[in-house]
C-alpha cells in the first residue's frame, strides 16, 4: 500500500498522564481506516493528536509523504486534513450556513448541492443558529461541512452519535463516493455495524495501544472481545 | 417641548452615545477576547493627546483621527505581543501587568507633558437650533456619528466574514482552529483594532474635556461598568450598558450633581458585579 | 514554637537598631511607611496566601483612620480611647469579614470580579468621605487630630509604628505557620479540594479578608494621631493601588515581601520623587517586570534559601483524635434523579442504590452520566427532580463541605492535590479537615498529627513519609496515590473514586488496586468506582452498575452484567 496518511509510534497525553503509548496506523487514498475500542481507551485523543491539538512526545505523522507532526491545527487543515470532532462539533452561535461556508474553499457551494438533497434539514434550517439543532443534526452538519471541504484526508470522530439510521446510511454513501474520488478517511466509531460495512482497514485500541488490526471488513468475532464489557 | 428639557434630553443622549463608542474598544478587547486591559483608558488618553498635538501644530483636526488610531494600534500591537499573549489564561496577572502599564503610560505622559490640563479647542464651534434649544454643533455631530458608528460596527460584526470568524473563535476556539482559522493572529488583530478604537474615542472627547495624564482612569472604569452591566459579547449588551450607565449618570447629575451621578453609577456597578456579573444581556 | 520566638526576636532587634543608624527625621518618615507596610501585609495575605486580590485595601485603612480621628477629637484625653481605638481597628475587619461572606458565598472561582468589586467599593468610599462634610470634613479632611495621649511627641512616632509592626509580624507569622495558614495557601491552590476535605471555603476566605481588614484598620488608627490629619485620599484608589504594587514588588507570597516592598519603595519614592522625574516611570516598569517575570517579587530571589533553612517540625508525633461521624450507615439511594447541563439532559430519572459495604463499579459509555452521578451526590450538580439519600438522611443539594462532613470522600479523575504544599501538609489537611475544630487550626502542634492508617499507608508508599517534598514535584502516579491517601486519611464511610488508575503504568495500577482492596478490609467502607478498564472492574467489583443515557441500565455481578443482552447491545453499538 502506498500510504496517503500514516502515523507511527505516537506517544501523547495530558500533563503527566500518558494516553497514547506508541500507536501506528496507515491509510491509502480511497480507503477508510476505522479506529475501534471501548470508550476511554484513547480514540478521541488519537484524533486530537493527528489534528495537532495535542503535541506528541514521540512519533511521526505523514500526509502524502510530507511530515506534518510539527504543524498547528490550522496549518494541518491547509495541508489537506478535514477534522470533524466528537464533541462541540459545530459553532452553536453561528447559523447553519455560516457553519458550512465560514472557511470553505472555492467550489464548496457547488459541492453542497447534492449533499443538501440528501440532508434536506440543512437547507430547511439554513438561516437558523446551529445551537438549535439536535445532537444528531449537529453531527450531520459537521459531517457535511467536512465533506464540502473536499480534502485529501478526513478525520471523523464518532460521526453517527445520535444520528438516525437512514441518515447514517446516507453518510455512508457520501463516504463511499468520496473514497471513489480518492479521499482517505480515518473514522473513530463505537458502532461496529458501520465498520463492518465500510472499513478497508481497522485497528482496535485498548489502554492506549493497538491490540488488534487488520485489513478488509473486520470480523465481529475477532473484535468483540476487545470492545465488550 | 421646553428647550431646557430638550437640552437635558440631548445631554443624556450625548452621554450614552459617547460612552458607547468609548466602551466599544473595550467591548472587543474584554467582551470578546476576555482580556482585562486596564491600560485601555490610557489609550483613550493617548488619543486625546494626539488631538492636542495635531491642533497645537496647526494641522487640520481630522488628521488627529488617523494619527491617534495608528499610534494606539501600534501600542496595542506591542502590548499584545509583550504582555497579553505571554500571560494568556492568567487573568490576575493580565490585570496587574496592564495595570502597571497604565501607570507607566500615565507617568510617561506626565513626564513629557506635565500634570497641567491641556485644552483642545472645538473643531466645530457654534450651536444648532434643535426644537427651540440652542445645542452645541460639535456635540450634536458626535451624537449622530457615534450612533452611526455603533450601528455600522454592529452591522459589520453581524454580516462580515471577519466578524463571523471572530464569533467562531470566541465560541469554540478548537473548532475554529480545526477549520483553519489562525486564532492567534485573529485575536491579535482584534486586540489592535480595539486599541485603535480607544484612540479614536480620545480624539472624539478631547475638545470636551480637559486633557491630562489621569483622564484614562475614568474612561476605563466607566467603560468597564458599561460592559459589566450590559453583558459581554453582544452589541445589544453594549448599548444597554451604555444606556444604563450613561443615562443614569447623566440623569442623576442633572437632577442632583455630578458627584451624585458618579456615586449612583458606582452603586449600580457594584450591585451588578456582585449579583449579576454576567450582565443583562450576556452571550449564551 | 522555638523558631517562631527566635524569628520574632530578630524582627524586634532590627526595629530597635534601625533608628540609631538613621537619625530622627528619617525615623519619623519611616514610621509612616511602617503603617503602610502593615496595610500592605494584609494585601499580601489575601493575594499571596489565600489567592484573591483585594484592590480596595485603602478603604479599610481610611475607615480605621476616620474612626480613630473622630474618637481622638471627640474624646480627647479620655480613658475611653483605650476601648474605642481598638474597636476602630476592628471595625474595618468586621466590615471586610462581612463583605467576604456575601461576596465569596456560592462562588468557587474568585476571579477578577472580586478584585473589581473591592476597587469600586474603594472608589465609593472616597465619594462618601469626600461628600459627607459634616462627619469627615469633606475634601479637606479631618484636621487637628490630637496625638495619642501621652505619646504625642514627634519622637514617639517611630516607636509606636515599630511596635505595631513587630506585633503584627509576630501574630501573622504565627498564623501563617499554624494550620490556618496552611489552609489559606490550600484555598489559593485548589478550592474544590479544600471543600472536599470538609472545610468551609467561604468562611476561610472571609476570615483572611477580615484579617486583612483589621491590618488596614490598625494602620489607619495609628495614622490619624501620627499625621494629625485624615483626608479622603486615605480611602481612595491611589493608595489602594500603591499597596498592591508594594506588595507585588516586595513579594506577595511571603510575609516579609510586602513589608520590605513598602518600606523600600516608599523611602525611595520619598527621596527620588522630586529629583528624578522618571522615577515613577521606572517604578511602573519594575512593577510590570515583576508581574511578568518574577511573580514572587524581590523576596522570591531569597525564597529557595529560606525554604532550605526552614526547620523540620520537631517533637513526637501526636495521635490525631478519632473521627466522629453522625450515625446512619453508608447507604446511598438515588430516587428519580434528573439533572441537566445547559440544554443537555445528563441524568434522566436515575434510580439506584448502593447499600452494602464493598466495591461497586459504575460503568457505561461516554456521556452515560457516571461522573455526573458523583457530582450530584456531592452537591456540585443541582438536581432538577428526585432525591438523594445518604446515611439515612436526605442530602439533595447539600454542598461538598456538608457532604464531606457526613463521611463521603472523593478522589477526582485528574489528580487533585495542592501542588504548592508539601506532601505532609497535603496529608495533614486531610486529617484536620475531618477532625479539627475551627479554633484548633491556630495550634502549631496539629502539624504533628498522625494516624495509624496514615502510618500503614506510608509503609506501603514510602514517599508519603518524605513529607517535605512538594506535591507538585511528585510524578503523576504518586500524585494519584497521594490523593487516594488523603481521601483514606479522612476515614470516610463512603469513598468515591473516578478512574483511580487513569494514566498509571501497569505496576502503579497494581499498587493502587492493592490499596483499594486493603482499604476496604481495613476500614470496612463502601467504595464506588467509575472505571472504563474492564480488567480492573473484573478484579475489583463486588457489584456493577451500568449507566446508559442518564438511566440505570443494569445492576448485578460481573457475570450477570456480561450476560445481559441490553448491556451487550449498548457496548456493540448496534442499537443506538
Amino acid at each position: 500500500m502506498s500510504a496517503r496518511f500514516e502515523f507511527r509510534g505516537l506517544v501523547a497525553g495530558y500533563g503527566g498522564t500518558t494516553i497514547l503509548r506508541g500507536i501506528a496506523g496507515a491509510v491509502a487514498a480511497g480507503e477508510v481506516l476505522f479506529v475501534l475500542g471501548r470508550n476511554g481507551v484513547g480514540k478521541s485523543t488519537l484524533m486530537k493528536a493527528l489534528m495537532g491539538f495535542l503535541p506528541c512526545r514521540e512519533g511521526a505523522v505523514r500526509l502524502d509523504g510530507r511530515e506534518i507532526g510539527g504543524l498547528a491545527p490550522p496549518e494541518r487543515r491547509r495541508a489537506g486534513i478535514t477534522y470533524c470532532p466528537q464533541e462541540r462539533a459545530v459553532f452553536d452561535e453561528l447559523s447553519v450556513a455560516d457553519n458550512l461556508f465560514l472557511t470553505a474553499p472555492p467550489g464548496a457551494a457547488a459541492r453542497l448541492a447534492p449533499l443538501a438533497e440528501r440532508f434536506p434539514i440543512l437547507a430547511r434550517r439554513r438561516e437558523q443558529r446551529a445551537g438549535t439543532l439536535s445532537g444528531g443534526e449537529k453531527k450531520i452538519l459537521s459531517f457535511v461541512r467536512g465533506a464540502i471541504e473536499d480534502h485529501s484526508l478526513v478525520l471523523l470522530d464518532e460521526p453517527t452519535e445520535g444520528v438516525q439510521a437512514e441518515n447514517i446510511e446516507r453518510m455512508e454513501a457520501v463516504v463511499r463516493e468520496q473514497c471513489a474520488a480518492g479521499t482517505a478517511f480515518v473514522v473513530v466509531e463505537q458502532n461496529l455495524a458501520m465498520a463492518e460495512r465500510l472499513a478497508d482497514r481497522w485497528l482496535v485500541l485498548d489502554k492506549g495501544q493497538v491490540v488488534a488490526e487488520g485489513s478488509g471488513r473486520p470480523e465481529r468475532a475477532a473484535i468483540i472481545a476487545h470492545i465488550q464489557v | 417641548m421646553d428647550p431646557l428639557v430638550t437640552t437635558q434630553f440631548l445631554n443624556i443622549a450625548f452621554g450614552i452615545a459617547t460612552l458607547a463608542v468609548l466602551a466599544l474598544g473595550l467591548a472587543i478587547v474584554f467582551g470578546l477576547l476576555g482580556v482585562l486591559n486596564i491600560a485601555h483608558g490610557e489609550l483613550v488618553m493617548a488619543g486625546a493627546y494626539a488631538a492636542w498635538i495635531v491642533q497645537s501644530a496647526g494641522l487640520p483636526y481630522a488628521l488627529a483621527v488617523p494619527l491617534a488610531m495608528l499610534a494606539c494600534g501600534l501600542l496595542g500591537w506591542l502590548i499584545e505581543a509583550g504582555l497579553i499573549r505571554p500571560l494568556y489564561a492568567r487573568p490576575f496577572d493580565t490585570l496587574l501587568a496592564t495595570w502597571g502599564l497604565s501607570l507607566l503610560l500615565r507617568k510617561t505622559a506626565e513626564a513629557i507633558w506635565g500634570l497641567g490640563y491641556k485644552s483642545v479647542a472645538l473643531p466645530l464651534p457654534g450651536t444648532v437650533d434643535v426644537l427651540g434649544a440652542a445645542y452645541p454643533r460639535y456635540r450634536l455631530m458626535l451624537i449622530v456619528l457615534c450612533l452611526a458608528g455603533v450601528a455600522a460596527l454592529a452591522a459589520w460584526f453581524a454580516k462580515s466574514g471577519a466578524g463571523t470568524r471572530i464569533k467562531a473563535m470566541v465560541a469554540n476556539p478548537d473548532l475554529a482552529q480545526a477549520v483553519g482559522i489562525r486564532t492567534g493572529r485573529l485575536a491579535r488583530n482584534a486586540f489592535v483594532a480595539g486599541c485603535a478604537l480607544a484612540g479614536l474615542g480620545g480624539v472624539m472627547v478631547a475638545p470636551l474635556t480637559p486633557v491630562h495624564p489621569f483622564m484614562g482612569i475614568d474612561y476605563i472604569l466607566e467603560s468597564f461598568f458599561v460592559l459589566v452591566v450590559g453583558g459581554l459579547g453582544s452589541v445589544a449588551g453594549l448599548v444597554a450598558g451604555a444606556g444604563i450607565i450613561g443615562g443614569l449618570g447623566s440623569l442623576v447629575s442633572a437632577v442632583a450633581d455630578r458627584t451624585a451621578g458618579y456615586t449612583a453609577v458606582l452603586v449600580i456597578a457594584i450591585l451588578f458585579l456582585w449579583l449579576r456579573p454576567r450582565g443583562l444581556l450576556a452571550r449564551a | 514554637m522555638g523558631s517562631w520566638l527566635a524569628h520574632s526576636a530578630a524582627v524586634a532587634v532590627v526595629l530597635v537598631l534601625l533608628p540609631l543608624g538613621l537619625g530622627d527625621f528619617a525615623a519619623y518618615q519611616l514610621a509612616l511607611y511602617f503603617l503602610y507596610a502593615i496595610a500592605a501585609l494584609g494585601v499580601g495575605l489575601c493575594w499571596g496566601s489565600a489567592g484573591f486580590l483585594p484592590l480596595g485595601q485603602a478603604m479599610f485603612v481610611g475607615i480605621g483612620g476616620y474612626l480613630s480621628g473622630l474618637a481622638l477629637i471627640q474624646f480627647k484625653g479620655s480613658a475611653l480611647l483605650l476601648v474605642l481605638l481598638p474597636l476602630a481597628a476592628l471595625a474595618p475587619g468586621l466590615l471586610a469579614f462581612g463583605l467576604g461572606l456575601i461576596l465569596f458565598r456560592g462562588r468557587r472561582e474568585t476571579g477578577p470580579y472580586f478584585a473589581l468589586i473591592t476597587l469600586a467599593l474603594s472608589l465609593l468610599a472616597f465619594q462618601i468621605a469626600n461628600g459627607w462634610n459634616s462627619v469627615t470634613g469633606g475634601f479637606n479632611g479631618l484636621k487637628g487630630i490630637p496625638g495619642l495621649p501621652g505619646l504625642d511627641d514627634f519622637s514617639h512616632a517611630y516607636w509606636i509604628s515599630a511596635a505595631a509592626l513587630a506585633v503584627v509580624i509576630a501574630a501573622t507569622s504565627w498564623l501563617s505557620k499554624a494550620p490556618a495558614g496552611v489552609l489559606w495557601r490550600a484555598v489559593a491552590q485548589n478550592e474544590r479540594r479544600v471543600a472536599f476535605l470538609g472545610f468551609d471555603v467561604t468562611l476561610t476566605k472571609a476570615a483572611v479578608f477580615g484579617l486583612s481588614g483589621v491590618l488596614g484598620g490598625i494602620a489607619g488608627v495609628l495614622y490619624a494621631p501620627q499625621q494629625n490629619l485624615v483626608t479622603p485620599q486615605l480611602v481612595g484608589f491611589t493608595l489602594s493601588a500603591e499597596l498592591v504594587i508594594w506588595a507585588a514588588v516586595g513579594g506577595r507570597g511571603s510575609l516579609y515581601g510586602p513589608i520590605l516592598g513598602t518600606i523600600l519603595i516608599g523611602v525611595l519614592t520619598a527621596e527620588l520623587r522630586n529629583t528624578f522625574a522618571y522615577w515613577e516611570v521606572l517604578l511602573a516598569i519594575i512593577f510590570i517586570v515583576v508581574v511578568r517575570w518574577a511573580p514572587q517579587g524581590l523576596v522570591g530571589f531569597a525564597l529557595p534559601i529560606v525554604e532550605r533553612l526552614r526547620p523540620r517540625p520537631r517533637g513526637p508525633a501526636r495521635e490525631a483524635p478519632a473521627r466522629v461521624l453522625p450515625g446512619g450507615g453508608a447507604a446511598v439511594a438515588f430516587e428519580g434523579i434528573a439533572a441537566s447541563a445547559g440544554p443537555v439532559q445528563i441524568l434522566d430519572g436515575l434510580t439506584l442504590a448502593v447499600d452494602h459495604p464493598g466495591i461497586t463499579c459504575l460503568i457505561g459509555p461516554n456521556g452515560a452520566g457516571k461522573t455526573s452521578c458523583f457530582n450530584l451526590l456531592t452537591g456540585e450538580l443541582p438536581a432538577a427532580a428526585g432525591s438523594v439519600r445518604f446515611a439515612g438522611r436526605a442530602i439533595t443539594g447539600l454542598p461538598p463541605t456538608g457532604v464531606t462532613r457526613l463521611g463521603i470522600a472523593r478522589k477526582f479523575q485528574i489528580p487533585n492535590v495542592f501542588p504548592g504544599l508539601s506532601v505532609a501538609e497535603n496529608l495533614n489537611l486531610a486529617l484536620w479537615g475531618a477532625r479539627a475544630r475551627a479554633r484548633d487550626l491556630l495550634k502549631l502542634r496539629l502539624h504533628r498529627w498522625s494516624s495509624p492508617l496514615l502510618r500503614e499507608l506510608s509503609e506501603r508508599y514510602p514517599f508519603l513519609a518524605e513529607g517535605r517534598n512538594r506535591a507538585g514535584d511528585l510524578s503523576h502516579g504518586e500524585r494519584q496515590i497521594l490523593e487516594l491517601a488523603m481521601a483514606l486519611a479522612m476515614e470516610p464511610r463512603l469513598l468515591l473514586l473516578d478512574e483511580p488508575c487513569a494514566g498509571l503504568s501497569p505496576e502503579e495500577t497494581h499498587r493502587v488496586i492493592d490499596v483499594i482492596r486493603w482499604a476496604r478490609r481495613r476500614l470496612g467502607l463502601a467504595i464506588v468506582i467509575i472505571e472504563h478498564d474492564m480488567s480492573l472492574v473484573k478484579e475489583l467489583a463486588d457489584r456493577v452498575l451500568v449507566l446508559h443515557q442518564g438511566k440505570l441500565l443494569a445492576a448485578g455481578s460481573i457475570a450477570e452484567i456480561q450476560a445481559d443482552p441490553a448491556v451487550r447491545a449498548v457496548y456493540a453499538g448496534g442499537t443506538k
